[in-house]
């Protein structure tokens, strides 16, 4: 995937608040003061109540302790003791308080709470003893019951779980008004679960915790709840509306942190890490955001660490399913087969029927790429549970991302018809439904769809360009792909979005899934916005980067080849060092080599993920100079076979992780050394009210400090000094000559070169500008009008041609580019041209079609040009020249 | 150009026109600009378009009327400021002196505004309607008149304007397109300039020129990836009913005909038998091709070009026959 600049992810800030408490102190002074009266204990509680609501929960704790055995409000005050030390993970007491409560006389009003702690930790059989107890003899019967019910559909018995759910719906239509808040969220959970027979009952279900919520504003499960509905059905923006107003009460609810998280994971959001480190730090043993941190942890094929997490929860509840499917997803993503094979059969001893436990397997191995595989679990999650509709979705996904479309449909069709309310499907199905707007033309390697509008022009350099990075890396990683390439080009960012993750708002331009490939089209982003030639180059090479290694590259060995093989195609394409990586690497903000995974799937800020690829690059370009480029490929073959990273450089590199990331960073230090210490020294604070001798001597006495020439340039330029503005801003070009931001020394210096009439310098600098901006078609405008003006035809035509992959729907430039082409002889790219101005439909159609026949004349296709200049009179059968060309062709033919 | 001079060479050796000596007149009404801009602006364009008239179609100079926004210009078409009185008063005198067969072009150009038949050009004084319009070209009778609406908001003139023999071109889809229009300045730069002849029959006829300027302005929106706000559309069938991309044969058939310097494409005559001869060749071929091009979608590709190819070469061999008989290079 190629990511769009400027793009990565962000870190949400969810930490607790720091705020200064009020609450803590009242309590405090509460506790203090000898309370006998009921008035005091009801307030004791009430209080607790409040603080266990906004995350206080040492406060609550002591509150609830306060309240005197004997008290009207102390089994109230145990049965929310267990509950607060069960959200705070600590079970033990948890039980210990649970147990004593429910032993006494009136204490069935807690059995649903011990209940609950005996099912943390996996005790499934006392635990639906004590909700059976529950369901007959507790004032929250009915809360019980839906325990009862998740228990059997936890089985795999669906029609029990279903004989308890359907009371909940009688329970609805006669007890409405009676309900309390807990009972309502009760009923929503029973519709929930309905909602596999019945899809129409999720909206039941939503209505039921909408009225939970409305009866009590203070039931911060039933938001959490109805903001883990959302996410579920992919409704990003009510989820994360929903679960901020819970961590804005409550800002350390495990559940809420977590389900907060999955829901920025379903939106490609950053700031998911944070969430569940911050559930870990309230509650160590969270068994779901132990696991949440164990599939991060596997996203970045960290295989041992997530291990060991999801260890740590199985140790918490080892009866959870959920832990088994994460730990059954390492061992089948790590290839350890008979592990996986025990955790499935451990699985299927619980629940015989888990479509559910197969379908995380699937998602986690689809996340690495291995779409046929994840494919075939998915559909032995159907198998296992039919109704499992989410199943069906990740089934017809995969299929689609293995170019299998018609497939793809109909399990899509299948998933929608059980669950309506899925956005992915949703969206993808309605994508799909545009296909017929689409035109799909043939190469010799590749299968090419583009948007009608535009396919008559984006296919003159697709093709070309797809089948030529196909021939250079199939000799390069001496590997043929299997099956011919599916190219998909989207005029809509919204549309690939949707064709690569289901949703909008992906930050990329590029996917690979393999042999299926989706760009977004010249169209789909702002002028500048990305270069689509590098993209489309970018995104074969890691068709053959998967494919090697049966989707076992792991990521960012992936990314670096793909940039490094931008960079080897074109000069000026693929990611180049820039003020921003630079002052990163300074600053130690850049990852290690080693740890590349982390700066694309966990960024610590917004620009890791850019800054990332470059990095990823450099280390590939490393490798190769130093051990050569077949190293590279041999790496490959290695991950192939299942080895880790660890495993790979010391067999290829003979180097350990921690002596290549100490090469690596040597080698920047070396190539960037000047540069480096040019970033050190800052900028004085007084810079811009220095008159303009201050700014020279200030530049002169300076030379080796890069803010200072910058800043010397921009400043004496605009006072009129236009040579030493020169000269401060040749300071800073020599200082990092790869500088070529906007900001940068080089726009400005070309524009001073350009007035001084300079034009070769001129030249040269916006070449260099142009060879550091691949998108950057300002510059590459600007250096082809210098080049007209300096005659210099290689450049001019040189330089049109690398607009076109920034953005090829311009007239002027294609006319230019074909005349210049023709007028040096270059027939090949002057038929490229004529060919663009042909399928741009101009309005003189017919001259656009006599120029490509007259170019197809000169490059010796003779049949190309007399069907060219047939199309010419067929548009203006009197056209003179176009009769011209047509008889020569006729008569001159053998 | 490419052309012009072999058609004018033509003309010379004494083909004429089938109407001989119909005549084609030219109102040009620029409206206020509001601004300075503007008033430059739609001053530049009508001027542009009353100088085409005469140096690329040959109109004469008394035939062609431009009033504006100023009271005194020193453009040689320019009559005055483009009053109700004065308009009124042109159109009245024009259609007066109309004869059988003389085709009459009405230039409206400027800041539009209103609706329905209420759709009205901004003028200094009390604004025109195209109710109007249609009341002051009531006397030209059956005789082809176009009148082209370059203004925004104009897209609801068509229904009020629309009557047969007469073409009706609009720089926007309805009367809600009112921001500032670019098929103006295209369309007459079709006219004014050389690219638009799409047949390449050395002259721009009305479709040809409304082909360009509607291309050229829905790029100029692309290229720059702005929402294009403005559709131009075109009525000559007398229906109402404009289309925006009108195909020549059913909308767009007058229009393909429509030429600013008289009648559509003569018949040649000669007292060169030979000559004739070849002339009725062509014609034939001609009609050959376009018999062709309307079975495309009927025949294989294979089928049709070879078919296309065959009568191509015919016409080609034709054509520069005729021109080695005139003696033409």
């Amino acid at each position: 995937m190629k990511a769009r600049r400027g793009s990565g992810g962000s870190r949400a800030s969810a930490g607790s608040s720091g705020r200064f408490s009020l609450r803590a102190v009242a309590l405090a002074l509460l506790l203090a003061c000898a309370a006998p009266a009921a008035f005091a204990q009801a307030t004791l509680l009430d209080s607790a109540r409040s603080a266990v609501r906004s995350g206080e929960y040492s406060v609550a704790l002591g509150a609830l302790r306060a309240v005197p055995r004997g008290d009207s409000a102390w089994y109230a005050a145990q049965r929310l003791m267990a509950r607060t030390l069960l959200l705070t993970g600590k079970y033990d007491d948890a039980e210990r308080v649970a147990r004593a409560a429910t032993a006494q006389p009136g204490g069935a009003g807690v059995l649903t709470t011990l209940g609950e702690v005996l099912r943390d930790r996996g005790r499934l059989a006392e635990a639906e003893s004590a909700w059976v107890r529950a369901s007959r003899e507790a004032p929250d019967s009915l809360v019980a019951l839906t325990h009862i019910g998740e228990l059997y559909a936890g089985r795999g018995d669906q029609d029990g779980a279903r004989r308890i759910f359907d009371h909940f719906i009688d329970v609805y239509n006669t007890r409405h008004d009676a309900l309390t808040s807990e009972e309502l969220a009760a009923v929503a959970v029973a519709c929930h679960y309905l909602g596999r027979d019945n899809p129409q009952l999720f909206k039941d279900a939503l209505k039921a915790y909408d009225e939970a919520i409305a009866k009590d504003e203070d039931n911060l499960d039933a938001r959490i709840a109805l903001g883990e509905l959302f996410t579920e059905k992919y409704n990003g923006p009510d989820a994360q509306t929903t679960l901020e107003a819970v961590l804005e009460i409550n800002p350390s609810h495990p559940r809420a942190l977590v389900a907060a998280a999955a829901r920025a994971d379903a939106d490609n959001a950053g700031g998911t890490d944070s969430l569940v480190a911050h559930a870990l730090a309230v509650n160590p043993e969270y068994l779901p955001a132990r696991l949440a941190l164990a599939r991060q942890l596997l996203d970045l094929e960290r295989f041992d660490d997530a291990q060991r997490e999801a260890d740590r929860a199985l140790r918490t509840d080892p009866a959870s399913r959920k832990a088994l499917a994460v730990l059954a997803s390492i061992a089948f993503v790590r290839g350890d087969t008979p592990e996986y094979a025990t955790l499935r059969a451990r699985n299927a001893a619980l629940n015989p029927r888990d479509g559910a436990f197969l379908a995380e397997v699937s998602e986690a191995v689809s996340r690495v790429r291995r779409y046929a595989e994840a494919a075939e679990l998915a559909r032995q999650a159907i198998t296992a549970d039919p109704k499992y509709w989410l199943a069906y979705s990740r089934l017809g996904m995969n299929l689609l991302r293995r170019g299998d479309i018609a497939a793809g449909k109909r399990m899509l069709d299948s998933a929608f018809a059980g669950d309506p309310f899925d956005a992915r499907v949703k969206n993808t199905l309605d994508l799909l439904d545009t296909f017929a707007n689409y035109d799909t033309t043939a190469t010799a390697h590749a299968t090419v769809m583009i948007e009608k509008d535009e396919s008559a022009l984006l296919s003159v350099y697709v093709g070309t360009l797809v089948d030529s990075a196909f021939a250079t890396f199939a000799k390069r990683y001496a590997y043929v792909p299997p099956e011919r390439l599916r190219i998909e080009v989207y005029r809509s960012h919204a549309d690939f979005s949707v064709r690569t993750v289901g949703v909008v708002g992906l930050a990329a331009s590029g996917v690979s899934f393999g042999t299926t490939l989706a760009f977004d089209s010249p169209a789909a982003a702002d002028i500048g916005a990305f270069n689509w030639g590098s993209t489309v180059w970018h995104e074969v090479a890691h068709t053959f980067t998967l494919g090697l290694t049966g989707n076992r590259v792991p990521r960012w060995f992936s990314e670096g080849l793909s940039v490094y093989e931008e960079h080897k195609a074109r000069a000026g394409w693929g990611a180049s060092p820039s003020f921003g990586w630079l002052d990163a690497f300074r600053l130690g903000k850049l990852v290690p080599a080693s740890r590349l995974n982390d700066g694309f799937m966990r960024p610590a800020y917004p620009q890791q993920v850019p800054y990332s690829y470059l990095q990823a690059a450099m280390v590939c370009e490393l490798i190769a100079a130093e051990w050569g480029e077949p190293a590279l490929v041999q790496m490959l073959r290695e991950y192939a076979d299942g080895k880790n990273t660890e495993q790979v450089f010391a067999s290829v590199l003979k180097s350990s992780l921690r002596q290549f990331d100490q090469r690596f960073d040597a080698h920047v230090r070396q190539h960037f050394g000047v540069a480096l210490a040019a970033l050190a020294d800052s900028l004085p604070a007084d810079v811009q009210r220095l008159s303009p001798d201050a700014l020279v001597a200030l530049s002169r006495s300076k030379p080796g400090n890069l803010r200072v020439q910058l800043a010397a340039g921009v400043l004496l330029a605009r006072a009129g000094r236009t040579g030493d503005a020169v000269s401060a801003l040749e300071r800073a070009r020599a200082l990092f000559p790869e500088f070529s931001d906007a900001d940068g020394p080089l726009p400005l210096l070309a524009q001073l070169y350009e007035s001084m009439g300079r034009i070769p310098d001129a030249i040269a600098v916006r070449r260099a500008q142009v060879l550091g901006g691949e998108a950057d078609l300002d510059g590459q405008l600007q250096l082809v009008r210098l080049a007209l003006l300096a005659h210099d035809t290689a450049t001019v035509i040189e330089t049109l041609d690398r607009t076109m992959y920034v953005n090829p729907m311009a007239l002027d430039r294609h006319q230019m580019l074909a005349a210049f082409a023709a007028a040096r002889g270059d027939w090949a790219i002057a038929v490229r041209e004529r060919r663009a101005l042909v399928a741009m439909t101009p309005v003189d159609l017919a001259g656009a079609w006599y120029d490509l026949a007259w170019a197809e004349y000169k490059s010796g296709a003779r049949a190309s040009a007399k069907r060219s200049v047939l199309r010419a009179l067929e548009e203006a059968p009197n056209f003179r020249s176009a009769q011209e060309l047509l008889l020569t062709l006729v008569e001159a033919a053998p | 150009m490419r052309f012009v001079r072999v058609l004018a060479i033509i003309a010379a050796c004494g083909t004429a026109p089938a109407a001989t000596g119909a005549q084609t007149r030219v109102l040009v009404v620029s409206g206020l600009g509001g601004d300075a801009a503007y008033s430059r602006q739609f001053a530049e364009l009508a001027g542009r378009l009353a100088g085409a008239a005469h140096d690329r179609f040959g109109v004469p100079d008394s035939l062609i009327q431009w009033f504006g926004e100023d009271a005194t210009r020193s453009d040689a078409h320019y009559r005055g400021q483009s009053t109700r009185v004065n308009v009124e008063a042109a159109l009245a005198q024009m259609a007066s002196r109309a004869l059988p067969g003389d085709r009459m072009v009405l230039v409206l150009i400027g800041h539009g505004a209103g609706s329905d038949s209420d759709t009205r050009l901004s003028i200094p004084g009390p604004d025109l309607t195209v109710a109007d319009f249609r009341r002051l070209l009531e006397p030209f009778g059956t005789r082809p008149v176009a009148v082209l609406a370059l203004m925004s908001a104009s897209g609801d003139a068509v229904a009020t304007l629309s009557a047969p023999n007469r073409v009706v071109i609009t720089a926007t889809r309805t009367s809600y397109e009112r921001n500032e229009v670019r098929f103006p300045s295209l369309f007459v730069k079709a006219l004014a300039e050389d690219g638009a002849d799409i047949d390449k029959d050395g002259r721009v006829s009305l479709l040809e020129a409304y082909r360009y300027a509607a291309r050229e302005t829905k790029r100029s929106y692309d290229d720059t990836q702005r929402l294009q706000t403005e559709h131009a559309q075109l009525d000559d069938n007398g229906d109402g009913r404009a289309s925006e991309t009108p195909t020549g044969r059913d909308e767009g058939a007058l229009a393909r005909r429509f030429y600013l310097d008289g009648a559509g494409r003569a018949a040649q005559t000669t007292g060169d038998a030979t000559l004739a001869k070849l002339y009725d060749e062509q014609r034939s071929l001609e009609d050959q091709v376009e018999a062709l091009r309307l079975s495309k979608a009927t025949v294989s590709d294979a089928q049709y070009y070879a078919e296309l190819e065959r009568v191509l070469v015919a016409l080609a061999r034709t054509s520069r026959e005729i021109r080695q008989r005139e003696g033409i290079k």
